[in-house]
C-alpha cells in the first residue's frame, strides 16, 4: 500500500476517461487495455491522438463517449484504460 | 449476358448501418431487424431477379472489421473471400461515413468488386449535411456509390442494376498508398506469397494482414521473412487508414447544421440518467407489462366470444351430420378447446411483441445496456449480458440465441442459463388464468409478482455463480449506441408478424399435438376407450405423481398430467388444464368459475394457485428453448445440469410458498 502511494506521488497520476467532465473534448494520449481490447478500440477508430467528447457517466464508471461521429458506451474497466489530456478547442 | 448466370452477392456493413432493412427490402424475406449490434449472426440468403438475371443475395452479420476476433467477422470474413461471392455490397451509414469507410478500405484491399450503398441518405439531408457523391467514389478506386434508403426503399433498382453490369469488373484501383516503408513491406510480401501460394488471389490483402500479424492468415499463409516481418505493423496501418478516412471526410462532406444529433443527445440526457437511467427502464418494463395485460385482455373478450361460437357450432354441426361420438368428442373438447385456448392469448403476445420491436428498433435497447451495465458488473458480467434477458420476456428461444452477442463463452452461458427466469410469454396465459381465478381481486398485480420473482431468483442466482466463480466481465461493456430514430413501421411489422406466426404455428403444431395426445391419455385406458376419466392413461400416469406433487400443494394428477404437457411447450398447461378438467372455453367467465369451483372441491384454493404458478415459473423450460440451450452451448452436459436444476429449484420453491403460505393464511 505504502509503495503504491510513493510510486504515484513521484510521477503525475495519469487522467484517463473515469476523471473527465461531461461535454468536455479530450484527445487520447495513451491506451492501456487488455491486447485484444486494444485491437478492437483500434479498429474502431479510438487511437492516440483522437478526440473524444465524454457524453455520460455513471458512479459506476459506465461511460458513454462521442467518436468520430458516433456515441460508445464503455464500461469501466475499459474506461479506466483509456489515458486522455484536455483538448483546445471544443 | 445469358439467362444462366447467377450472381453471387454479399451484403457487408456495421452494425446500426440498415444493412438488415435494406436487405428485406430487395428480397422481401422475413428477417429479424434490430438495433443492436450482432443479432444477425446467422448466413440468411434471398433471391432477387433483375433483367433476367439471378441474384443470390447473403446477408452477413453486422461487423466493424473485418479482423478476426469475434465470430461475426470470421464468419463474414470467410464467406466474402470464398470464390463464389462475385460482388461485395458494402452498406454504409452515410450519416456515419467516419466510422463506417474504414470497414469499406478493408474491403477495397481484398481486390474484389465492390459498390458502396449509401444508406440513410435521408437522414443525412434531414441533419443537414451534403455529401459529395461525385468526389467520394474519385477517392475510392471509383467504385460504384448508389445512394439508397432502405426505410423508403428508394435507390434500390439502382443498386440492382450496379450489382448487374459491375460485377465482371475486376481488382478496383488501389485507394489507399501506404507510407513508402510499409509498401515496400507490401510488394515484397506479395512477391514471397506469389513465390509460395501461386494459387492465392488475395495477395496485397495478404501481405497487409501478414504485416498486422493477423492470426488466421498467419496461420492459413505462413512465410518465413523475419526480415520483412519483424513486427506487428497492424498501429500503423490503422492510422493510415484513419487518416485516410478524415481526408475523404473532409472532402465530401459538407455540414450546414445538426440538429438531429441534438436531439438524442437530449433524450438521452433523461434515459441514460447517472441515477434516473434504472427507474425510467423499469417504469419503461411496466407500462409494456400494463399495456400487455390491459389492451391485450380487452381484445381478448373478442376472441372468446368467437371461440364460444366455433365451439357450440362445432358440435351442433359434428351431431348434424352424425358423426361419432369419440370423433366430435376429440374436435370438441380436444383440438378446439386446447388450441382455441391458446390462441385467445394473441392479442397479449402482440401487444408484448410490439412493444419490445419498438424498443428495439428506436434504439432504445443498446441504452439498457448502458443503464444495466453497473449492475451487471456485480455479477460479473457487462450490462450487454442483459439484453437477452429481456428478450426473454418475450421468448427464451431468440434470447437463449442472442447470447451470441457475447464474446466469451463461459458470459455466454453464465447468461444463458438466466435466461429461462425471465418469465416468457408462453408463461403468460398460466398467469393471467390462473390469477384472475383466485385473485380476481387483483389478477394484474398477482401475474406481475412473478415476473418480479423470476428476477429476483435471477440475480440471487448469478450472485451465487459469481460467488462460486468470479466473473471478469464487469466493465468490458463496448457497445455503440445508435441515434434515436423513429420507429419503423414495415420493420416492426416483419419483427412482430415473426413472432405471431411462431406463436401460431407452435399452436397448429406442438398445442394441436398436444391437445390429442391429452385428449387421448384421457379418454383411454388399458382396457380401451373409458367413459370414467379416472380409469385412464392420465389418471394412471397423474396418480404416481400424486404424492410427489403433495408437498407443494399441487397433489392433484390433472395437474401432474398437465405439468408433464407442459414440458411441449408451456402454454399447453393451460390448455391441457382445460381439457383435463372438462371445461370447453377456459378463459370464458363461466368457463373459470366451473374450473375454480371444481379445484376448490379438492380443497384447491389461492394458496397453491400460487404454488402452482412459481412451479410453473422456474420448472424445466419447453422442448424447443432445451433444444436451442444444446444447440448454442453446444454441450448435453451444461443442458442436462439446467434442466435438472430447474426442475429441482421449481419444487422447492413451490414446496416452501405453499408451506410457509399455508402457515400464514390458515
Amino acid at each position: 500500500m505504502e509503495v503504491y502511494f510513493m510510486e504515484h506521488r513521484e510521477r503525475e497520476v495519469p487522467m484517463t476517461l473515469l476523471d473527465t467532465q461531461k461535454e468536455k473534448w479530450y484527445q487520447v494520449k495513451e491506451i492501456r487495455e487488455k491486447e485484444n481490447v486494444q485491437r478492437r478500440l483500434e479498429a474502431l477508430g479510438i487511437l492516440v491522438g483522437t478526440r473524444v467528447q465524454v457524453l455520460n457517466q455513471k458512479r459506476s464508471g459506465s461511460t458513454i463517449i462521442r467518436v468520430r461521429g458516433t456515441r460508445w458506451a464503455l464500461g469501466r474497466t475499459i474506461a479506466s484504460g483509456i489515458e486522455v489530456e484536455d483538448c483546445e478547442h471544443e | 449476358m445469358n439467362s444462366e448466370t447467377v450472381i453471387r452477392v454479399a451484403f457487408v456493413g456495421n452494425p446500426n448501418c440498415g444493412k438488415t432493412t435494406l436487405f428485406n427490402a430487395l428480397t422481401g424475406a422475413n428477417l429479424k431487424v434490430a438495433n443492436w449490434p450482432g443479432v444477425t449472426v446467422e448466413r440468411k440468403e434471398g433471391t432477387v431477379f433483375y433483367k433476367g438475371v439471378k441474384m443470390i443475395l447473403v446477408d452477413l452479420p453486422g461487423i466493424y472489421s473485418l479482423t478476426s476476433y469475434s465470430i461475426e467477422e470470421k464468419v463474414s470474413r470467410r464467406c466474402v473471400m470464398e470464390d463464389d461471392v462475385d460482388v461485395i455490397v458494402n452498406v454504409v451509414d452515410a450519416s456515419s461515413m467516419e466510422r463506417n469507410l474504414y470497414l469499406t478500405l478493408q474491403l477495397l484491399e481484398l481486390g474484389k468488386p465492390v459498390i458502396l450503398a449509401m444508406n440513410m441518405m435521408d437522414v443525412v439531408k434531414e441533419r443537414g449535411m451534403e455529401i459529395d457523391n461525385h468526389r467520394l467514389p474519385e477517392m475510392l478506386g471509383h467504385i460504384p456509390v448508389v445512394p439508397v434508403s432502405a426505410r423508403k426503399r428508394t435507390g434500390l433498382n439502382v443498386l440492382l442494376h450496379a450489382v448487374q453490369h459491375h460485377y465482371e469488373e475486376d481488382i478496383p484501383e488501389r485507394v489507399l498508398t501506404y507510407p513508402s516503408y510499409l509498401e515496400n513491406k507490401i510488394s515484397m510480401l506479395e512477391e514471397r506469397l506469389k513465390e509460395r501460394y501461386p494459387a492465392l488471389s488475395y495477395l496485397r490483402w495478404t501481405a497487409i494482414k501478414l504485416l498486422e500479424e493477423d492470426d488466421e492468415t498467419m496461420k492459413e499463409y505462413p512465410l518465413d521473412a523475419p526480415e520483412i516481418l519483424d513486427r506487428s505493423y497492424e498501429k500503423e496501418i490503422i492510422n493510415e487508414k484513419y487518416r485516410y478516412i478524415e481526408e475523404v471526410v473532409e472532402e465530401v462532406l459538407f455540414y450546414r447544421n445538426s440538429s438531429r444529433e441534438g436531439r438524442t443527445d437530449a433524450v438521452d440526457q433523461v434515459l441514460t440518467h447517472p441515477v434516473w437511467g434504472v427507474p425510467v427502464f423499469l417504469g419503461i418494463m411496466a407500462l409494456v407489462f400494463f399495456l400487455t395485460f390491459t389492451i391485450g385482455d380487452a381484445l381478448k373478450g373478442v376472441f372468446e366470444y368467437g371461440l364460444d361460437f366455433l365451439l357450440e357450432g362445432a358440435a351442433a354441426f359434428l351431431q348434424k351430420i352424425h358423426t361419432a361420438p369419440w370423433v366430435i368428442s376429440l374436435v370438441v373438447d380436444g383440438v378446439i378447446a386446447g388450441v382455441g385456448g391458446i390462441l385467445t392469448f394473441l392479442p397479449n403476445i402482440f401487444i408484448l411483441f410490439l412493444a419490445l420491436g419498438i424498443l428495439e428498433d428506436s434504439g432504445y435497447m443498446a441504452r439498457v445496456a448502458y443503464v444495466m451495465d453497473g449492475i451487471m458488473g456485480r455479477v460479473g458480467l457487462s450490462g450487454k449480458a442483459f439484453l437477452p434477458m429481456v428478450l426473454g420476456f418475450g421468448c427464451t428461444v431468440p434470447a437463449v440465441m442472442a447470447t451470441r452477442t457475447l464474446e466469451k463463452e463461459e458470459d455466454r452461458k453464465r447468461t444463458i442459463f438466466l435466461t429461462p427466469f425471465m418469465s416468457c410469454s408462453a408463461r403468460l396465459p398460466i398467469y393471467v388464468l390462473i390469477s384472475s381465478m383466485f385473485f380476481p381481486k387483483y389478477p394484474a398485480a398477482a401475474a406481475f409478482s412473478l415476473y418480479a420473482l423470476g428476477l429476483v431468483v435471477a440475480i440471487l442466482l448469478a450472485l451465487a455463480a459469481g460467488k462460486i466463480k468470479h466473473g471478469e466481465s464487469a466493465g468490458t461493456l463496448l457497445m455503440e449506441l445508435p441515434e434515436y430514430k423513429l420507429p419503423n413501421a414495415r420493420t416492426i411489422a416483419i419483427y412482430v408478424w415473426e413472432k405471431v406466426k411462431d406463436y401460431l404455428g407452435k399452436a397448429g403444431t406442438t398445442i394441436f399435438l398436444a391437445s390429442i395426445v391429452i385428449w387421448f391419455v384421457l379418454n383411454y385406458g388399458p382396457g380401451g376407450m373409458v367413459t370414467d376419466v379416472q380409469s385412464s392413461f392420465g389418471a394412471l400416469l397423474g396418480h404416481v405423481l400424486v404424492p410427489v406433487l403433495m408437498p407443494a400443494g399441487l397433489g392433484l394428477w390433472q395437474i401432474g398430467v398437465a405439468l408433464i404437457a407442459g414440458l411441449s411447450a408451456k402454454e399447453v398447461v393451460v390448455s391441457s388444464m382445460a381439457v383435463l378438467f372438462g371445461i370447453s372455453n377456459i378463459n370464458s367467465a363461466a368457463g373459470m368459475s366451473q374450473m375454480s369451483g371444481i379445484l376448490a372441491e379438492y380443497g384447491f384454493g389461492p394458496v397453491n394457485a400460487y404454488a402452482l404458478m412459481v412451479f410453473c415459473l422456474l420448472y424445466t423450460p419447453c422442448m424447443a428453448t432445451v433444444a436451442t440451450i444444446r444447440k448454442e452451448s453446444n454441450s448435453w452436459g451444461f443442458t442436462m445440469k439446467m434442466v435438472v436444476f430447474q426442475l429441482l429449484l421449481a419444487y422447492v420453491a413451490a414446496v416452501i410458498v405453499f408451506q410457509t403460505g399455508s402457515l400464514l393464511f390458515h
